[in-house]
């Protein structure tokens, strides 16, 4: 009996692990709240709008960026050595978890990272900043 | 038969089709029109009238006065945006880029964007937008100027375009790019977001600049 209760519980983790792809989360948090600005290879718009992807940027601020894309942030920034002056709103109805699989896509989809982003480090980022603001 | 089958033969019939000598495409004029009797060589002759964009005068990005003589004889597409627009504006601002490079010199080309935002959108401000686009006046004019002109004149062109404190940025409108001929007539309606109907206008420009 117990077995079978073993292996019932071990097939639902299983089917779980199968759903959670936090990278394909990632993607479609990205297509609906950042594409529109960054565009859809995370590429920017002249300079008008700053890119996302294998920006210097992004790998200079690996750490604010849980809290940039809550709170938002205001130019002047240089990306790749030009500068926006532009502002961009925070996604405060973003929870911590998809934060997590944002920056997780930004890094490892966008700018090559391999290391995985842990969820422990977007929520010790997101604490620090929710002091401060 | 599985569908993988028809995929060669189908292919190979579009081979065909397309080897075969160039159809002119023909695009349809669009907007209100009104039929008139008209007597020509002592005959009654019925003809359908179709609406012409009607005359308007703006400020471009370089304090050029941008009217319909801007525009005479030539094909020209236009939208309505404004700088500080966070939703679709940047999405069509890169594909109306993706038109400005394709057709990089062609005079008989012109791109008219209105802001809707007049009081935030001065000529200095469209200036500095365009300069950060990459752009040049001469072929893309942004365009300002009294706001019940610009408003009336996105009404004019079908374009939906308002004031909406609800709406992201203060300003609800579409995102179409509208292709007008050398007659001043409506010949397509696009969405301005999207890089496969911007592919069929930039297909479509082609075919009036040598109608």
């Amino acid at each position: 009996m117990s077995k079978t209760l073993g292996n019932l519980v071990l097939f639902t983790l299983l089917l779980a692990a199968c759903d959670y792809k936090p990278r394909n989360q990632g993607k479609v948090l990205y297509e609906r709240n950042c594409q529109s600005c960054h565009m859809e290879s995370g590429q920017g718009l002249g300079r008008l709008l700053p890119p996302v992807a294998n920006a210097d940027y992004v790998l200079e601020h690996r750490a604010e960026l849980a809290c940039i894309i809550r709170h938002g942030i205001s130019g002047p920034i240089q990306v790749n050595g030009v500068t926006y002056e532009g502002e961009m709103e925070g996604n405060r109805q973003l929870t911590d978890v998809e934060i997590n699989n944002l920056v997780h896509f930004i890094l490892v989809d966008l700018n090559k990272q391999k290391e995985h982003f842990v969820i422990n480090e977007v929520r010790n980022q997101l604490e620090k900043c929710s002091s401060t603001r | 038969m599985s569908r993988s089958k028809w995929v060669l033969p189908l292919g190979m019939m579009f081979l065909l089709v397309s080897c075969g000598e160039e159809v002119k495409k023909e695009l349809p004029v669009l907007g209100p029109y009104k039929v008139v009797d008209e007597v020509v060589d002592g005959a009654l002759v019925t003809d359908t009238m179709f609406t012409t964009v009607r005359p308007f005068s703006f400020t471009d990005q370089d304090s050029n006065e941008i009217n319909h003589a801007t525009v005479e004889g030539k094909v020209f597409v236009t939208d309505f945006f404004f700088t500080s627009c966070p939703t679709i504006c940047p999405k069509m601002k890169q594909q109306m880029l993706r038109v400005y490079d394709a057709f990089d010199g062609e005079s008989q080309l012109v791109l008219l964007s209105h802001s809707i935002d007049p009081i935030r959108d001065s000529v200095g401000r469209l200036k500095d937008y365009a300069d950060k686009l990459g752009i040049q006046s001469d072929r893309w004019h942004m365009v300002t100027g009294n706001r019940d002109s610009i408003y009336s004149m996105a009404k004019h062109y079908m374009i939906a375009a308002q004031v909406d404190e609800l709406a992201p940025g203060g300003y609800a409108h579409s995102g179409a790019f509208l292709l007008i001929d050398r007659n001043k007539q409506i010949r397509g309606i696009y969405d301005g977001t999207s890089e496969e109907e911007v592919d069929v206008l930039m297909e479509d420009i082609e075919w009036l600049l040598h109608e």
